[in-house]
């Protein structure tokens, strides 16, 4: 393999990790809001902490090798779609992070109802349909489709 | 996929139903393997759209121009890691659901391995497809 396949192997291997990790989180993250009891939502919301590091590793390779490729296959400082592409993936993580912060806010709490009877409880369930903070994670979610379409589309 | 100059439809559908069923799996893997056996088998679930929308945007991409390619070591081993993974992810889903319905340890460790081999195959997939194997 050439250097342009070798770093667009790399590349794609970061943005399966950084997807597929969001994907896990998000799909453990529903399991955590549709179950019964607080500890299986404490339990499934400490499992989204597994899919960290895989999505950290695809954060960061999909911008090293990314600007790599950019200077590699010879696109121009203005190109525009590879300029959208960098601020929605700032804007993806930033909104990731604020979506972990509230999933951490909800897991933290229904440790504690779990170590106090684990009955259901209206402030989980509230937190947990909570439509600003379940909001922020579907934007961070768009944004990502949205650099998934520029990389394949060019526009 | 920065090489790529086809119709845009095709080819975003394949890559997303792949990120998608990926995730997916790995979501199953990492909750049977934490004992979560429910929880594993509906992440597999979703894993089966996710499939049908990779398989069907791959062979929607083949009909863009790829047939000229078709003995390429990269575009077989993608159609046969696609074909052949199926088998692989309802095994997994069958061995998920049969764990979730006895609690049998085995079925647990079945489901969790067959899992982890579907991801390996995954990644083998996406390696040959864009490093262009062969």
């Amino acid at each position: 393999m050439d250097t342009y396949h070798w770093l667009l192997t790399l590349h794609v291997t970061a943005a399966f990790l950084f997807v597929g990790g969001s994907v896990a989180a998000g799909v453990l993250n529903a399991l955590a809001v549709r179950a019964e009891r607080p500890s299986e939502t404490a339990a499934l919301l400490k499992l989204v902490r597994k899919t960290l590091p895989l999505i950290f590793i695809g954060v960061g390779g999909t911008f090293v090798f990314g600007l790599w490729l950019w200077h590699q296959a010879h696109y121009g400082i203005g190109t525009a779609w590879l300029w959208i592409s960098l601020v929605l993936w700032a804007v993806a993580n930033a909104l990731g992070g604020i979506g972990g912060q509230h999933q951490e806010h909800a897991r933290k709490l229904a440790e504690k109802l779990a170590a106090e009877g684990d009955t259901p409880n209206d402030e989980l369930n509230r937190i947990l349909a909570d439509r600003k903070g379940n909001a922020v994670s579907w934007a961070a979610g768009l944004a990502t489709l949205a650099i998934l379409a520029l990389m394949i589309g060019k526009p | 996929m920065i090489a790529y100059t086809g119709p845009f439809w095709p080819l975003f559908l394949h890559v997303l139903g792949a990120m998608v069923l990926f995730g997916a799996v790995l979501a199953a893997l990492i909750a049977i393997a934490a004992g979560h056996r429910a929880a594993g088998f509906k992440a597999l679930l979703i894993a089966v759209p996710a499939w049908v929308l990779m398989r069907g945007g791959a062979e929607w991409t083949y009909s863009h121009g790829y047939s000229a390619v078709k003995d390429q070591t990269w575009l077989k081993l993608g159609m046969n890691v696609a074909d052949g993974g199926l088998i692989v992810l309802l095994l997994a889903l069958g061995a998920a659901y049969w764990s979730q319905r006895t609690s049998n340890p085995r079925a647990s460790r079945t489901a969790a391995a067959l899992c982890a081999v579907y991801l390996a195959l995954l990644a083998v997939a996406w390696l040959a497809m864009t490093g262009k194997w062969g």
